[in-house]
């Protein structure tokens, strides 16, 4: 049995009185693409944020790749490999596309022009290539997605975090978007992502993890997770939950 | 696109190269005294700005507080000088060392402020150092030191007869002190600074130590400004804690970045070729009953350039606009 990219054990995190996540246990296996879904509030961001080491668990501990992170900050998870993107886009608006990718790949290199290869090579990748030397600022919505999603491939991660990179897309914008996705798994790399548009998801993931109020509600095969009267409840109140 | 960076970046060094080779000139031609003074001011600023703006330009931590930097270097190489008879380019590197020690001492607790309570802490820690100063018996206090002045030599760094030197030092400063930032600017820590001043959460995320990157961005700064204080405590030959490390010094560092353009390469220089002849003119027209006029031309054209411009008038040169007086491909290298 081979061990988990990234595992929670019993993880809690509260905000003053508000429990945002009560002991989450999960897994995710190399070189899947693991779901992870919830209604509003379920505390997907805020397991996000303890995976990426935006902030420590206030119990619990987090294991990436056989070793305890539980400890550290964003930047070294980085460097062991955790990648992520933002929900609300955080790109150096100042700076040109490929500038934003270069500093992603400078955590693997420091000579310039290795991470301004890499930084092509990771553009070319995403669709982005055209649009190397724009200003970060200049960039349409779903383009600062895709430069997300650059910026963290440019770090060479193991596992990369998607926070609802394919929300508020047109239908042909989020396609392009799942077969990016699905060519950054060929590559090797495991996903976890969060995502609200159901019909997107479901067919997009091996296995999905349903949060609701901070806890792991089910998990599984995602066309049973979509069938279970526990997630129906949770989306939609306990009236249309009765095919159970 | 990669042959249009490295072009662009071979292009800013030769014009770099060229402007301070027709610079090197000009004494030559400009005899006038008054002048001289002028121009080894432009350059000082200059040179200060510069070091400023890989601070607070490039990695976006905007320091009020450099005058505190200035001071320190101007009396460690004094004291140095007066007390023990240490040569002043010893203490030019002893002062660049402690202000950059003292930098990183006073960043380990400012740089976890943002924005605007980071600017008054900055502030604050200055008024702080001048008035320790003020109050040091042994630094000279609120009388402050003169520096014994025996004739022109270069191992003391001091020549009363001609402004010649002094204008190739801080000509060689002002160089440097591009070149420092012009090297950086390509470098991982060009590359940090510039993700931590936009969005630190996302540098964070991407593997940036924010801090020390902050930390990085201070010590140059600090250093380069100390040597600069140095120079500046030479060329007059007497210092107070007022006329190092008064407030008015921070200002005069932030002025020519913001005016040329905040975190560009060109920026400081170019603002300091502005403001400062322009203020040094005023001054002498306006004479001793105009004090502060150069204050109110500072502050007519920062609001002017922040109404108008707020990325700085370097953008007025830039590559798009010059592409065809330097190279018939530079078109590519800007979009």
């Amino acid at each position: 049995m081979t061990t988990p990219l990234l595992e929670t054990r019993g993880v809690w995190q509260r905000f003053g009185g508000l429990i945002a996540n009560s002991d989450v246990s999960i897994s995710v296996g190399r070189g899947e693409i693991v779901g992870l879904i919830g209604p509003n509030g379920a505390g997907k961001s805020t397991l996000f944020n303890l995976i990426a080491g935006v902030l420590p668990p206030t119990q619990g501990s987090i294991i990436f790749d056989g070793e305890d992170v539980t400890a550290l900050p964003a930047a070294e998870r980085c460097q062991r490999g955790v990648g992520r993107t933002f929900q609300v886009v955080k790109s150096f608006e100042s700076m040109t596309v490929i500038d934003n990718v270069i500093v992603g790949a400078l955590v693997r290199t420091t000579v310039m022009r290795d991470a301004r290869r890499k930084a092509h090579q990771v553009l070319e990748f995403c669709g982005l290539g055209p649009r190397a030397n724009v200003l970060a600022s200049d960039l349409v919505p779903s383009e600062k997605r895709r430069l997300e999603v650059a910026r963290a491939l440019a770090t060479e991660p193991k596992l990369l975090l998607l926070d609802e990179v394919l929300t508020g897309l047109t239908p042909v914008e989020a396609k392009t978007g799942v077969e990016l996705v699905r060519k950054v798994r060929d590559t090797g790399i495991t996903v976890l992502m969060v995502e609200h548009v159901m019909e997107i998801v479901m067919p997009l993931v091996d296995r999905a993890i349903v949060l609701d109020l901070g806890k792991v509600l089910v998990e599984g095969k995602p066309a049973d997770v979509v069938r279970d009267p526990k997630v129906i409840t949770a989306y939609l109140g306990d009236r249309h939950a009765v095919g159970a | 696109m990669d042959t249009a960076f490295a072009e662009r970046r071979r292009r800013d060094l030769i014009v770099a190269f060229v402007l301070a080779a027709v610079a090197a000139t000009v004494p030559l031609f400009v005899k006038d005294s008054y002048l001289q003074n002028m121009m080894v001011l432009t350059l000082m600023w200059g040179a200060l700005s510069q070091s400023w703006n890989i601070l607070s330009g490039y990695c976006g931590q905007i320091s009020l507080g450099h005058a505190l930097y200035f001071g320190l270097g101007a009396y460690t190489t004094t004291l140095l000088f007066t007390k023990f008879g240490v040569l002043p380019w010893f203490g030019m590197l002893g002062g660049g060392v402690i202000s950059a020690l003292i930098a990183m001492a006073l960043g380990y607790p400012c740089f976890r402020l943002r924005g605007h309570y980071f600017v008054i802490a900055t502030i604050v820690i200055a008024e702080i150092g001048l008035l320790l100063f003020h109050n040091w018996d042994w630094a000279g206090a609120a009388m402050g030191i003169e520096i014994p002045v025996r004739g022109d030599s270069w191992l003391k760094f001091q020549f009363p007869r001609s402004k010649l030197p002094y204008f190739y030092f801080a000509l060689a400063l002002a160089c440097v002190a591009w070149f420092v930032t012009w090297w950086l600017e390509d470098s991982k820590w060009g590359y940090w600074w510039r993700a931590v001043k936009d969005n630190p959460e996302a540098a964070e995320s991407l593997g940036v130590v924010v801090f020390n990157s902050k930390m990085g961005a201070a010590a140059v700064s600090a250093f380069l400004v100390a040597v600069g204080g140095s120079f500046y405590a030479q060329f007059v030959s007497y210092i107070d804690p007022e006329s190092v490390m008064g407030f008015q010094f921070s200002l005069l560092m932030a002025l020519p970045a913001v005016l040329g353009g905040i975190g560009t390469l060109w920026g400081p220089m170019l603002g300091a070729v502005i403001l400062i002849p322009l203020t040094e003119l005023t001054r002498s027209y306006v004479g001793g009953s105009g004090k502060g006029i150069d204050l109110i031309v500072y502050g007519g054209l920062i609001i002017a350039i922040s109404l108008a411009r707020p990325q700085g008038l370097i953008g007025l040169f830039s590559v798009k606009n010059f592409t065809g007086l330097f190279s018939p491909k530079g078109k590519e290298a800007v979009r």
